[in-house]
């Protein structure tokens, strides 16, 4: 990948002359309580939170998982004053930062998998947060691109919707700029200044755009027709005879080019000085004309101040590129409409661009957004502190829409470093403090971070049992096609009947493996590893090679099979009892890396991850039953509540070395980030003490502490 | 895209309405509630089979005797006079007269995963909003009336609740008999030793809220709570088919489809209100006659234990069954001996719960290629269960756009189909 080496190199040279000085933390919060004095806010705001509670925070929020007994020991060990910053520096370059973000853009950009295209754009995105591309260009990239699904990852953003140009303008309002224009496709909006034409006109855009599908190879893949198939008026409105194709047009406001903003300068000055670097980077690569072309914010900001730009302020240029491309592959021709209104949407003068990303990012970090809900922009729900909001916002646009550097503004500030209001204030107080950003929700982790947070502090992202010593026999329903004379056994013919057995269930169901070379597989299937399954365990019941399996391995091939209906009508299956011998050993893998969304029921599904079929859907966080039945006894709690002999603790817990107070301060740290009081002591003894063994106690204490409030809630 | 996003004219004027009358304590689907007719509702539990692939009609419910499209199988005759159905029924036949037969279902959609949709939720795909299953509808609609889960989804999963919300999902057995490892401790962990776990966890969760009355403590608490109510109810013994004698699963056929209409039926009768369960390969472009045979040996004993014990208990009068697929197969027989996907006409066995038993609506032409009389839509099949629930099929809910979404698109409930 070309760009990718563009980043860093860009990043780092950049680093040598950049005069512009950028905002520090504490430049919001002084606009944010220069703007609280001025609406006369007279509480007084929540301290910020001591360094052990600041190291969790950051952890959950940035990479989704709390911090390791060595993660704190290391960060206790650097000086008190460059703690945090120090710390945040790591975060946003840590591996996992990528991961954990990728989360949030799935959800904002309703990323699916097993969409078409889906998994490599899934992978794209991923790449695109792990390399810092500038958010506006990822968001050029994603409404402009044509090609084959998959080879293009990009353009599995519009197959999503199908490229269907309604559910486009829709995405592209809501997704990118915060506005709710999807009512106004069949009626004028109810409580916003949107018009159906505005949305057909929106709309239009993304009218000439097909998808194809070949019906020979399946090969899915937009390209450019000539026409538009955005009519005006709509259908339920007209004679077939009066409609015509809608002209496009950008209904939202930009502000005026010749107002002299800042921001836009310090946009403009630093795109210059990248461009330079680029050139002079680049220089022997001349393959470049597709990333040039989609790269053309940059060159557009430098053109626009010499005026070399027509009134879409797409580049003449740029224009002529596309063409020379359509030439060379008609098959993927490019859209040049496309191309204009990524340009539209992405201008540094399109206010609601830049404002809509901040406010979703604050509400991420802070708990809460500016605009709430946080895609509904609109003149009668304005921003509770405009000030605030516009300050990130163009501070996020002089920056080059630096995703990491705007994470990097609100981790550092006192608004997001506040702690929760004192349990015994009062419900009116506890809302203002929070809502004027002057204290911290409560938040609940993602799912995908609690999944993630319990695997780590129960240490099952390695192995914590030696070997062969847990092998277990369990009994499973299974039901298996009968084979046609001389056909040879698939895997996929196998299907589980019994499901949910004592060794695993939905919270063990296709967890990504990590995957090899640093990125996600761009493949839409789920990685099964069969090679244990193939070792044959001495002492086993034999059976049949193609039934040993490992109980997570055949529901991860049950989900799989599952979209499916079940079979031919003509295959034959028979039910048997098979014994199975595993080594109760397991390891867990990161559900940030998993396919996603995870099939329904998943733990991820439970805990909030939406399907993201639905353009705003939001992740609930409200507690439910099912939720409380996977903590309470699934299986990924009760593993990490186990103690294993290769953890640290169980050597205070047996042999000869027992020391129950300094375990239970080890669990501690690991599970809850601090050192438990002088009653907590006392209390885990007492559990300790009351079961069978020290380890069964211990696994009692961790279950209970991985299952309290006070473990999900971020602090 | 759907049309159920409210006409303009009428939108317009009753959201405004709606923004005047919330004040009032009223919301918008309180308030076109109001609209809605009302009468009393037969039917408190529903169980619905789900024969994903598409069942053909023609080999089941609409036999076409004489004509070339009829394939192998025969009609028989049925306890009520002048029906028929196929010969793969023989134990139903005996139970039709508490059945009605919709015989002209005028589908649009023909590839599985579109029909599907539209069968399952009422509503065609559109675009980036899904709509909830017909499921999460009626539990949405109708309030809890058991320790168990209100929707149970059996053999596969049910649709998403989407905008109804995490309460209005199935609840997923992944068959019949399986044991849900999240309703007890974990092997390994007695009941004392899981108790006192319980007992602990408590106490932590109070020293942590303190004197706080934050609701989102509260509800992580209750969420617990119910989980335990759940985990020592009683009525989980609905669950466990292996106390059930043989001969009551013989009567069902010893099958995942008998044991999953066994269970449809202990759950129904502990208060659940909908019980999905689901089957396929009825997918039969080839070999549709054997295939069918087969499907005939498994549903014929469930389906007609299933009626006749309910009739006998007197649940029948309050429990809808509602037997369907996406779509329907070809009239004519294919090069393989098979059938082909054909939404055009099919049909959709319903019973109990306030249907008239012996009714046939509408009819099929005589190759059974499209609707003769009283064309269904997929809409007023929806329709008419939501009206044997006493629900109003047109109320509104907002979905998470604030859209107002009609329960279900734009359908009648079929007045006939209801003594």
């Amino acid at each position: 990948m070309t760009r990718s080496v563009g980043y860093l190199s860009v990043a780092l040279t950049l680093a040598c002359f950049l005069f512009t000085p950028q905002a520090s933390a504490n430049d919001v919060d002084v606009v944010l309580q220069n703007e609280n004095e001025a609406a006369k806010v007279e509480l007084q705001p929540t301290p910020v939170v001591d360094d052990l509670t600041y190291l969790r925070r950051a952890s959950v929020d940035l990479i989704g998982r709390i911090p390791t007994g060595e993660e704190i020991r290391q960060y206790m060990s650097w000086p008190a004053s460059e703690r945090r910053a120090k710390l945040v520096d790591k975060l946003i370059v840590d591996d996992r930062f990528a991961d954990r973000w990728t989360a949030f853009m799935g959800d904002m950009l309703r990323l699916r998998s097993n969409a078409t295209g889906g998994a490599a754009l899934t992978a794209y995105v991923h790449q695109a947060i792990q390399e810092n591309m500038p958010y506006d260009e990822l968001c050029r990239r994603l409404l402009a691109a044509n090609g084959k699904a998959n080879s293009t990852p990009e353009v599995g953003f519009i197959l999503g919707d199908d490229a269907n140009p309604t559910a486009m303008a829709a995405v592209t309002a809501q997704v990118f700029m915060g506005v709710r224009i999807a009512c106004a496709e069949c009626h004028d909006h109810p409580f916003d200044v949107w018009t159906r034409e505005d949305f057909y006109s929106l709309a239009a855009f993304f009218g000439k755009t097909r998808r194809v599908e070949s019906q020979i190879t399946r090969v899915v893949y937009t390209t450019e027709a000539n026409e538009s198939t955005v009519m005006w008026p709509p259908e339920d409105d007209s004679e077939a005879t009066e409609r015509s194709p809608m002209k496009p047009r950008f209904p939202f406001e930009i502000s005026d080019n010749k107002e002299p903003l800042e921001f836009v300068k310090r946009l403009i000055d630093l795109r210059n000085k990248q461009e330079l670097a680029r050139k002079a980077a680049a220089k022997k690569t001349a393959d470049v004309v597709i990333n040039d072309l989609l790269t053309s914010a940059e060159d557009k900001v430098v053109q626009q101040t010499n005026g070399e730009t027509d009134e879409l302020g797409v580049k003449k240029e740029a224009k002529s590129t596309i063409r020379s491309i359509d030439i060379q592959g008609d098959l993927y021709r490019q859209s040049e409409l496309r191309a204009q209104l990524a340009e539209m949407v992405t201008s540094p003068r399109n206010r609601f661009f830049s404002r809509s990303m901040v406010n979703r990012v604050w509400k991420e970090l802070v708990g809460q957004g500016f605009v709430e809900p946080i895609d509904d922009f609109r003149a009668d729900n304005p921003p509770s502190h405009p000030e605030t909001l516009d300050f990130l916002a163009e501070e996020f646009v002089a920056t080059g829409y630096d995703f990491r550097n705007l994470v990097k503004m609100i981790v550092t500030s006192d608004a997001y470093s506040r702690s929760h209001v004192a349990p015994d204030a009062d419900e009116a107080t506890r809302v203002d403090l929070e809502s004027n950003f002057m204290a911290t929700p409560m938040r609940r982790m993602l799912g995908e971070a609690l999944y993630d947070s319990i695997v780590s502090a129960g240490h099952l992202f390695e192995y914590k049992h030696l070997p062969g010593t847990n092998e277990r026999v369990v009994r499973e329903r299974v039901r298996v096609r009968v084979l046609e004379e001389g056909e040879k056994p698939k895997v996929a013919d196998l299907l589980t009947v019994g499901g949910n057995t004592a060794a695993g269930g939905p919270a063990m169901m296709m967890k990504g493996r990590p995957m090899q070379g640093g990125g996600y597989a761009l493949e839409n299937a789920i990685e099964l590893d069969f090679a244990s399954l193939l070792k044959k365990k001495k002492g086993g019941v034999q059976v049949e090679q193609m039934e040993i399996m490992s109980a997570e391995e055949l529901e991860a091939q049950r989900m799989a099979m599952m979209a499916k209906t079940q079979g031919g009508p003509n295959a034959k299956y028979v039910t048997k009892i098979v014994e199975r011998v595993y080594d109760d050993n397991p390891k867990f893998n990161s559900t940030f890396r998993m396919a996603s969304p995870a099939p329904q029921g998943h733990f991820v599904r439970v805990f909030g991850q939406t399907s993201r079929t639905d353009l705003g859907d939001m992740r609930g966080d409200a507690p439910n039953m099912r939720q409380a039945l996977m903590m309470l006894n699934g299986r990924l709690t009760n593993e990490a509540a186990r103690v294993g002999p290769l953890e640290k603790v169980h050597t205070m817990l047996s042999g000869p070395k027992v020391d129950l107070e300094t375990a239970i301060k080890v669990v501690y740290y690991e599970i809850l980030t601090r050192a438990p009081t002088a009653e907590e002591i006392v209390d885990g003894t007492e559990i300790i003490d009351a079961a069978a063994t020290p380890l069964d106690g211990m696994a009692d204490l961790r279950w209970v502490m991985l299952n309290c409030n006070e473990f999900r809630f971020i602090p | 895209m759907s049309k159920s996003c409210l006409d303009y004219k009428l939108t317009r004027r009753s959201l405004l309405a709606a923004g005047g009358a919330s004040i009032l304590g009223l919301s918008v689907s309180d308030l076109l509630a109001l609209e809605g007719t009302s009468h009393e509702a037969k039917a408190k539990n529903i169980i619905l089979f789900w024969n994903g692939g598409g069942m053909s009609h023609i080999d089941t419910w609409d036999p076409k005797p004489g004509r070339p499209t009829q394939g192998d199988f025969s009609p028989i005759s049925t306890s009520v006079t002048g029906m028929q159905i196929s010969e793969i029924f023989p134990k139903l036949s005996k139970q039709m007269h508490h059945a009605a037969l919709i015989r002209s279902i005028a589908g649009t959609q023909g590839a599985h995963g579109r029909a599907t949709y539209n069968l399952q939720t009422s509503y065609l795909p559109s675009g980036n909003l899904r709509h909830p299953g017909v499921g999460s509808v009626v539990v949405h609609e109708r309030p809890k009336t058991s320790e168990l889960p209100a929707y149970v989804s059996i053999s596969g999963q049910a649709p998403q609740a989407s905008y109804l919300g995490q309460k209005c999902e199935a609840y997923y057995v992944s068959s019949p008999g399986a044991k849900d490892p999240y309703l007890a401790f974990p092997e390994g962990i007695t009941e004392i030793r899981g108790n006192k776990r319980l007992e602990v966890l408590a106490k932590y969760n109070k020293r942590f809220a303190g004197p706080s009355t934050d609701q989102r403590l509260g509800a992580s608490e209750t969420s617990i709570t119910e989980a335990v109510k759940l985990m020592r109810s009683p009525a989980l013994e609905a669950f466990e088919l292996e106390k059930v004698p043989q001969t009551t699963l013989d009567r069902y056929g010893d099958t995942t489809f008998g044991r999953g209409a066994l269970l449809a039926k202990r759950l129904v009768d502990e208060g659940v209100r909908f019980v999905q369960v689901n089957r396929g390969g009825f997918d039969t472009h080839s070999g549709n006659f054997p295939a069918m045979t087969n499907h005939g040996e498994i549903m014929d004993p469930a389906l007609a234990s299933l009626i006749e014990d309910l009739h006998e208990s007197g649940k029948l009068e309050s429990t809808m069954v509602v037997m369907m697929s996406e779509f329907g197969r070809t009239p004519k027989i294919n090069d393989n001996a098979g059938r082909d996907h054909w939404p055009s006409v099919f049909s959709c066995f319903m019973a109990g719960g306030g249907i008239k038993g012996g009714t046939v609506i509408g009819s099929s032409d005589e190759d059974g290629a499209h609707p003769k009389d009283r064309p269904v839509k997929v809409p007023e099949l929806h329709a008419s269960i939501c009206h044997a629930m006493g629900i109003d099929p047109n109320k509104e809910v907002m979905t998470p756009l604030q859209r107002p979404m009609k329960l279900v698109d734009n359908g009648e409930p079929v007045k006939e189909l209801f003594s």
